[in-house]
Parts: C-alpha cells; sequence; structure tokens
C-alpha cells in the first residue's frame, strides 16, 4: 500500500425514539378475511421504500393465518382508508404494524367463534396459519378458503373488524424539558474502517458494521435494508454532499453539483440486528428507517482521526478541509490538531 | 412548436409516428409511447433513471434528442420483461430486495443489463464501476450489487435458478420471516406507475414562477402578456386562496404563493395551467413582476439580533428554542477531572430522492378535490388543504401516489396547494412535475447546525455533566424546524445516563433555503457532536471508546435527558455485539491508525483506484496514473 495512505477505524453510538414526537400518536387498520382464505387490509400506509407493504402483509398472514402472498392492501386514500398518519418518525412499523395486528385479532376472533360453534368446540382451541384452520387437540381443519366459505354462507357473518393502536406520549415541559416523548426507544452502534490518502485528502469509506436493535425484527433483510440504505446516505452527509448557498442562491442546484454517493463511493456493511423487543406493544417491533444513519457520521470522523491525527468537527470531511487539517497539524509540530 | 415524423423499432415493434420536433428520446418514450418505466430524475445525465439500449448501447434517454432516434433499434425496460415474465436481472433483484422505493431501478435493471451483455463474467468491482453512472438514493447499493452477482451466476450456470425463490418458508410465524416483497416485481419491471407516469383526460400542465431574489417586496405583477398566449386556462396568485392561507409541517407560515413578499430564491409566486407544458412554461416567462429588494438574513447568528424581521407579524426571527435542565451542571463541572469544550458544525443536505415533487389534482364524481401525489402525510395535508381552501373536510380528498423516495422531505404540503387552486379555478386535472433544479431550489434542506458543547467528566470516565447548545438555520419557513429542534435536544446527549444537563436547540428564521424534515430529524446532528466528544474524552482519559460508551450507556430504570424512566435500554447489548461483529482491537483512540491489528479484514470492499489517482514511481515521486 501506497506510504501515503492511512487507514483507520472508529466507532459511534446512538438512540433514537419511536413514532411521533412528544405527541400522542394513533392509526387505525381495518382488517378482512375474504374468499379464497384471502385477506383485505385497508389503512392510510404509505409504501416509501422501506417495505411496509411486505411487513404488513406478514403481520395480517401472521393474525389471520393466511399466505402472506393472499393479502391484498388497500390504497391510501383519506376518503376510503382509515387515517394512518405520516410516513415519518420511523413510525410506521412501530403504529400500523400494530393497528393491523390488532384489527386482524378482531376479524380473526369472529371466524373463530363461527368454527367453534360449527366443530362444538372452545374457541380457544383453534388456531389458523398459511392458509390452514384447525382445532387443536382435535382432528377439525381445513382449508381456510373453505371455513371463509361457512362463515359466510352457513353463519352469515363477515370476518371483519376495524382497530386502533395508541402510543402514549407527551409533550415536553417548556421550561426543563422534562415528558414522555416516546415509549419505545432504540439503540444503535457502528464502526467505521477508512482509507485516507494524506497526499489527496480523500477519504474511502471501506467498511461499516452495524449494529441495531430494532426490537422484534418483522422482515430482518428489510432491516438490513434500512441499514445500508442510512449507511450510505450518512457517507453522503459525512464526505462528500453540501447543499452550499451564497447569499441566499445555491450554487448546488443539479446533480452535476451536488456530489451524491455512487456505487463506487459504498462501503461494505456488515449488519446485526438485536431484537429487544417493545414490552408496551403487541408485536414487540421498535423500527430502523432513521436510526439506521445516526452513528455512521460520528464514526467515520472517529475513524479519520484513527487514521491521521486530525479531528474534523465540521461536516463534510472533504479532501480540501482534510488536507487543510493536515497542513495545521504539521504546522503545529508534535501537537495534534484538535 | 413543430412536429416530425419518427420511424423506429421499440422492445421489437415497428412504430411510426409523428412526435414533437423539441422532444428527447425519453419525452417521446413516455408521452407519445406511454412507456413510463423510463423515469426522469433530473433530466441532465447524472442520474441513469431514463437509461435504455439504442442499437444495443446504453445510454440516457434524457440526452438523446427524439430525432437522433430515427431508425434505431430502442429497448426500454418493458422489453426487458414483464411481471408476468421477468428477466434474470429482475428476479434477482426481486430475490436480494434490491428495490426500495422503486424509482431508480429499472435503470438499475437497464444498467445491470447492459453489464452482464457486454461481460457475462463482471466481477464485483466491474460491477461496481459499470454502474457507477446509475444513482439510488435508497438502498446503499449492497442488495442492487448482490442482485447483478446473483444473476451472473445464474446465467453462467454457476447456480441454479432456484436462487430466485429462496425465501423463507416459516412453519409457525410469518414474522421475523425474510418473504418475498410484495411490491417488487412492479417496480424492477417498470410497470409501476408514480405521479409523474400519470395522464387523465383534457389534463392541463402547470408551471411555477419562482422567486429569484432572497428577499424583496413584490410592488407589481403584470399577466397582461401571458394571459394572450394560446392554451393557457388558468394563472393564479395569493390572492385566489379563498380560505386561510398558510400551511406547514409544525408552523403553518408559508403561503400557497408568495403573499406582498417572498422570503428565498426558488418561492413560488404564480403559477400557469396550460394545454402543454411549452405553452405553461411560455406564459410563465411572459410574467412580468417588479420587486423592491429588502436587506436579507443568511447567517442564523445575525438572525438572533433581530436587526431584520422574516416573519415582521411574528416580531422575532426564532421559530423554536427547546430548552432541557437536569440536575445542576456549573455544580458538577467544579467536580469534574477533566472539562471538555469544542464546538461542531453539520452542513445543509439535499434529501435527493430520485422522484422529482409531482401531482395530479382533479375534481373527482362527488365534486371532492382530489389530490394525487407522493406525499409522506396526507393526513396533515388534508386539514391544511380544507382551511386554506375553505371547504368542509371531507370534500378534500388526497391520495398517496407510489413515493419514489422522501427521507422527510416529502413531508411539506409546497406545491399541492397550487394545484389544487389551478383544478378548483379551471375544473379540469391539472398536472405538476417539477425539474430536477426546480425541485433542489425550492425544496427543504436538512438544518445547516453549529453546536457549542462542554463535558466534564471523572477521571474514571463517568461524564458527570453536558452543556449543548445548538443553533440551526431554518431557513425561510418553519416548515419541520420546531420538530427537529425538539428531537435534537432530547436525543442529542446520546444513550447516556447523564446527571446534569443544560441543553439548548434554536431554530432561527434566515433567507436562506428552508430547512425541513430530514431522515434522523435533528438527532444526527447533536449526536454527532456527542460522539465525537466522546472519543475525545477517551482519547485524554487514555481510554478505550467502547469502554468510555459502556460505562456512561443507559441502563434499565434509569431516568433520561427529558426524566422518563426506561422499561427497556438495550445499548450495552449493543455494544457488546458489535464488539465483537467488528472484532474490534482494544485502546484508546490516539491516532493507532496503521498499526492496527483489527483492520484489512475481508468485510471490507477494496479501495476505489479508479478516476484520478496519484501513484509513487520507482525514485518514490508522486506522479498521476
Amino acid at each position: 500500500m501506497s506510504l501515503t495512505k492511512k487507514r483507520g477505524r472508529g466507532v459511534a453510538a446512538s438512540w433514537y425514539g419511536i413514532a411521533r414526537t412528544a405527541a400522542m400518536d394513533q392509526a387505525g387498520a381495518w382488517a378482512e378475511i375474504d374468499d379464497g382464505g384471502s385477506a383485505k387490509i385497508s389503512t392510510g400506509v404509505t409504501e416509501i421504500g422501506e417495505g411496509i407493504l411486505t411487513v404488513l402483509a406478514q403481520v395480517a398472514a401472521d393474525e389471520l393465518g393466511v399466505k402472506p402472498e393472499n393479502v391484498m392492501i388497500g390504497e391510501n386514500d383519506t376518503s376510503r382508508s382509515p387515517e394512518a398518519a405520516h410516513a415519518g418518525a420511523t413510525r410506521q412499523t412501530y403504529m400500523i404494524g400494530n393497528a393491523v395486528a390488532l384489527a386482524c385479532r378482531g376479524a380473526r376472533q369472529k371466524l373463530f367463534d363461527v368454527m367453534a360453534k360449527e366443530w362444538k368446540v372452545d374457541a380457544n382451541t383453534i388456531k389458523a396459519h398459511n392458509g390452514e384452520i384447525w382445532s387443536e387437540g382435535t382432528n377439525y381443519k381445513m382449508e381456510m378458503s373453505e371455513s371463509i366459505h361457512i362463515c359466510k354462507k352457513k353463519y352469515g357473518v363477515i370476518p371483519v373488524a376495524g382497530e386502533n393502536y395508541t402510543s402514549h406520549h407527551t409533550g415536553l415541559d417548556p421550561v426543563d424539558g422534562s415528558g414522555r416523548p416516546w415509549q419505545a426507544y432504540v439503540f444503535g452502534g457502528q464502526v467505521a474502517e477508512v482509507e485516507v490518502d494524506t497526499a489527496t485528502g480523500e477519504v474511502q469509506l471501506l467498511g461499516i458494521w452495524a449494529c441495531h436493535d430494532v426490537g422484534k425484527a418483522i422482515n430482518p433483510k428489510g432491516v438490513e435494508g434500512q441499514i445500508e440504505g442510512g449507511v450510505v446516505q450518512a457517507v453522503g452527509q459525512a464526505l462528500m454532499e453540501n447543499y452550499e448557498l451564497e447569499k441566499g442562491r445555491t450554487k448546488s442546484g443539479s446533480f452535476a453539483k451536488y456530489i451524491l454517493p455512487t456505487s463506487l463511493d459504498v462501503p461494505k456493511v456488515t449488519s446485526k440486528i438485536v431484537e429487544d423487543p417493545d414490552p408496551l406493544s403487541p408485536l414487540g417491533a421498535k423500527g430502523i428507517g432513521e436510526p439506521a444513519m445516526v452513528p455512521t457520521s460520528p464514526a467515520i470522523m472517529n475513524a479519520i482521526y484513527d487514521a491521521i491525527g486530525v479531528r474534523i468537527k465540521s461536516l463534510p470531511a472533504t479532501p480540501e478541509k482534510i488536507l487543510n487539517a493536515l497542513k495545521e497539524k504539521k504546522q503545529n509540530g508534535s501537537r495534534k490538531f484538535n | 412548436m413543430s412536429s416530425m415524423e419518427l420511424k423506429l423499432t421499440v422492445n421489437g415493434q415497428k412504430i411510426k409516428k409523428t412526435t414533437q420536433s423539441h422532444y428527447r428520446l425519453l419525452d417521446f418514450l413516455r408521452e407519445d409511447l406511454d412507456l413510463t418505466g423510463s423515469k426522469e430524475g433530473c433530466g441532465a445525465g447524472e442520474c441513469g433513471t431514463c437509461s435504455v439500449f439504442i442499437n444495443g448501447k446504453l445510454v440516457k434517454s434524457c440526452l438523446v434528442p427524439a430525432a437522433k432516434a430515427e431508425g434505431a433499434k430502442i429497448e426500454t425496460v418493458e422489453g426487458i420483461g414483464n411481471p408476468e415474465k421477468m428477466s434474470e436481472i429482475q428476479k434477482a433483484f426481486c430475490a436480494t430486495g434490491a428495490s426500495q422505493c422503486g424509482f431508480c431501478i429499472p435503470g438499475m435493471v437497464m444498467a445491470a443489463t447492459s453489464t452482464l451483455r457486454n461481460n457475462p463474467k463482471a466481477s464485483l468491482e466491474q460491477i461496481k464501476e459499470e454502474m457507477g453512472g446509475n444513482i439510488c438514493r435508497c438502498t446503499g447499493y449492497q442488495k442492487i450489487f448482490d442482485a447483478v452477482e446473483m444473476a451472473r451466476d445464474v446465467i453462467n450456470k454457476e447456480k441454479s435458478e432456484k436462487v430466485f425463490e429462496e425465501y423463507d418458508k416459516p412453519a409457525n410465524s410469518f414474522i421475523g420471516a425474510n418473504v418475498k416483497r410484495i411490491d417488487a416485481p412492479s417496480k424492477v419491471t417498470g410497470r409501476l406507475k408514480y405521479a409523474a407516469d400519470m395522464k387523465m383526460p383534457n389534463m392541463l400542465h402547470m408551471q411555477v414562477l419562482r422567486s429569484d431574489r432572497p428577499h424583496a417586496k413584490i410592488l407589481n405583477i403584470d399577466l397582461s402578456k401571458a394571459k394572450k398566449i394560446e392554451g393557457v386556462r388558468g394563472i393564479v396568485t395569493c390572492d385566489d386562496v379563498p380560505g386561510i392561507d398558510n400551511f406547514g409541517v409544525f408552523i403553518e407560515d408559508q403561503p400557497v404563493l408568495a403573499k406582498d413578499k417572498v422570503r428565498y430564491v426558488g418561492e413560488a409566486i404564480i403559477a400557469v395551467a396550460a394545454d402543454t407544458l411549452e405553452q405553461a412554461k411560455d406564459a410563465v416567462n411572459a410574467i412580468k413582476i417588479k420587486y423592491k429588494d429588502l436587506p436579507a438574513l443568511y447567517d442564523p447568528e445575525e438572525a438572533l439580533k433581530e436587526k431584520i424581521l422574516i416573519h415582521e407579524h411574528y416580531k422575532t426571527n426564532l421559530v423554536k428554542h427547546i430548552p432541557i435542565r437536569k440536575g445542576n451542571t456549573e455544580e458538577a463541572f467544579k467536580k469534574a477531572d477533566v472539562v471538555i469544550e469544542d464546538e461542531f458544525a453539520t452542513q445543509p443536505v439535499e434529501h435527493a430522492y430520485l422522484e422529482p415533487m409531482a401531482g395530479v389534482s382533479y375534481i373527482d364524481q362527488d365534486g371532492v378535490l382530489t389530490i394525487v401525489s407522493p406525499s409522506q402525510n396526507i393526513t396533515h395535508h388534508r386539514h391544511m388543504m380544507a382551511k386554506i381552501m375553505n371547504l368542509p373536510i371531507h370534500k378534500v380528498r388526497f391520495i398517496m401516489s407510489p413515493v419514489g423516495g422522501g427521507f422527510g422531505g416529502k413531508e411539506d404540503m409546497i406545491y399541492q396547494g397550487m394545484l389544487a387552486l389551478l383544478a378548483t379555478k379551471t375544473r379540469q386535472p391539472i398536472k405538476y412535475v417539477m425539474t430536477r433544479e426546480e425541485d433542489i431550489v425550492s425544496t427543504a434542506k436538512r438544518h445547516p447546525s453549529r453546536t457549542k458543547y462542554k463535558m466534564g467528566l471523572t477521571k474514571a470516565g463517568r461524564i458527570l455533566a453536558a452543556e449543548i447548545s445548538m443553533l440551526a438555520d431554518g431557513g425561510a419557513y418553519g416548515c419541520s424546524t420546531e420538530g427537529v429542534m425538539r428531537k435534537a435536544a432530547i436525543l442529542g446527549a446520546g444513550p447516556y445516563n447523564i446527571e446534569n444537563l443544560k441543553m439548548d436547540t434554536r431554530g432561527v428564521y434566515t433567507n436562506n433555503t428552508p430547512s425541513g424534515a430530514f431522515r434522523s430529524f435533528g438527532a444526527l446532528q447533536t449526536e454527532f457532536a456527542t460522539e465525537s466528544m466522546l472519543d475525545i474524552a477517551a482519547e485524554k482519559l487514555n481510554m478505550d471508546p467502547f469502554e468510555i460508551r459502556r460505562i456512561n450507556a443507559f441502563v434499565k430504570g434509569n431516568i433520561t435527558h427529558t426524566k422518563q424512566e426506561l422499561n427497556s435500554a438495550s445499548i450495552n447489548t449493543v455494544l457488546n455485539e458489535l464488539e465483537k461483529l467488528a472484532s474490534w482491537e482494544k485502546g484508546s483512540p490516539q491516532s493507532r491508525g496503521n498499526s492496527r491489528k483489527d483492520m484489512f479484514s475481508k468485510d471490507n470492499r477494496d479501495a476505489c483506484e479508479l478516476g484520478a489517482r496519484l501513484k509513487t514511481n520507482g525514485n518514490g515521486k508522486r506522479v498521476a496514473r
């Protein structure tokens, strides 16, 4: 390796609150077990790319006993679907996931009550999973499609329910800030490994090791995707992006002038999910969207310090800043630039 | 506008069609052929969302005049496969979870197809290089690389097609299982329709006149020439707003269209709807505005002096101050063995979601004002719109279109008000799609911040007290500044049990581009400062950086900075797992750098050697490669 290339590692930790901050948060959902053993879910969910529709399909399938691929999720329309508020604050899995779980439990109970009559068993013995419904300890078992047919045609019941999930938060005291801004918190930490070229000032982020508590992970691959994407947005924040203004006018008004991380800039990310389930909510899931990118920038700056002994306190750590800091360090003799 | 006839082959079909002479190939595909799988992310060849093949060569169709495609063989993402019959690459994108918002994905599929057609055995490094012209803002690229490698191995028969179907099939529960992503097929094939892909009968196109001044009084608006332009069906200004004209995520201080004065460069002043996009653009160009420039504020420190007011009626430039007080920091600093003081800063950052802002509005069959847009908060938007349009809330309907990335940027109702005014005025559907340049200049950014920090610790590394003060530039309108200040304050001191804390966050108005919601929402700024301070402290105290964090980490039952008892706190578990995962070599952060033994593992990527680089020649001199 070239003499001017210096490697280093750094670590940073983080925490984050789940769902709307310092204000009551609520989300509603409707669920119906439909013909053919399928399910219909309606809720004001916003698929913003994180995979929330898949998460909700998993939750609904699990609660209703149908197959995930047989779950249909309706459009988000303020005149047609129940309110579930915004796609932000790392709240959708927590708020809407739990709302869908509760709505499904309501719908499921209606089907189970009917099947208890049909089979003359206690409703508590009835279970359903992956398109089948059965009574534990008996030989009663059938396809969900058949049981929904019986439920409708013989008993005149459509298994449908609506529910709401509330996360109880309070505002902050205006004087000392005390309050209960969230009921669920997540924690994370990342290690960064960088290579700094002391001749050009360029920093390359080569590896990130990311460990995040997300509560119960509903779709681990989706969680990984959020961590990888969050890390790379933080690479932009830490090393290259800057919306520059001069007297209120932007100097970075296009993608040609605003530098974003590309496939050649991104580190390999090794993720580890820690599951500390939320004790207060039905699913135990928490969230990952925003927390994923919090520890990355300080971990990178700590790694740069490890590599070359200069501390960048003003983001982003551009080549110019690195070279200036190295120059200053040299001028200050053996004293570290601090 | 003049027209021309074009003869070419698209996805194997011979096409003969009259089109607009000024169209780019991308416009021809999208507007004339309804092949909307090719997206417009930047219109300047920088992002790759519009990638197609021309005669087998990968090109960015936003850079090619349609006339140049005469006689050519064009292949778009729709020709690569469809949800019923996907290509290996598309199947692999589904299998690895490579699509998130999906807006960049058709272009990524095209770039991956090109990569493997040109080099079926491409290595990971070659794949990265070949795909370097396509930007993704969601995924971090890793699962995209995984997909291309998976497809390569299947195409080369090194892996069976079964890898495309290797999802978890759990016996008892779908929770915790990697099941098939349900929206992937529509995204990898370009079938999903985003707002900019939608068309309605009699639809008009909206364009917006924006301020080129940071702070100016509007003296006069002359619409006479614009009104005479053929095809113009409606022009709206702030005078057309029937209700209470303001919106904002936390503080409702922003008018739909500038009222009396402009407060930032890029602020919307007038919106025009016309039969064609070109007519709407011509009308905007024909509008004359007379301004009187006002003294402007660009620096948040200056804003605190209150010599110039951005919003006169508030009598202050302070948007929000959030204080947190716990214990007695002054007394605690006296007991500290080490006191460290420092300052940190972060820059404004653009969301750069690949899908520029876009929307369609119309009056539905029940007479309800309807807005279709990739909004992150249609619940709140409906409330604000009802008030702005002076309508009962059930007479306003918001429908979410697929969101091509948001990251907080699509929480602001920045353009939907204009769409509503024009749909109401013209009774015709209205469509608006921002250019990338328009999107960058007019939408909110991450709050730039300056943080002053004082931390006192014992020799053993316990934090006794911290005083943290952050000042953030909120820009011209309130947007999410209040919420960002709150989150920055609550979380800023980190997941550490600190008995004495004085935390203040302040956001102020300036004449800069507004700052708003952005993934990690203030916590990123303040936690960056805390995590830097902890390493500075660890070096001074000769402690391992994991150790200093563990000594201070919250445990269950601790009281947070806002005096809440924690019912659970996993930070120690997380740190222990991370230390193992990274095979961390213990030691104090004293620039150990190259002497460390825990580096260079296979979990790093190779350093990039492309582009302008230096190398050391035989004489020890550094020369260009």
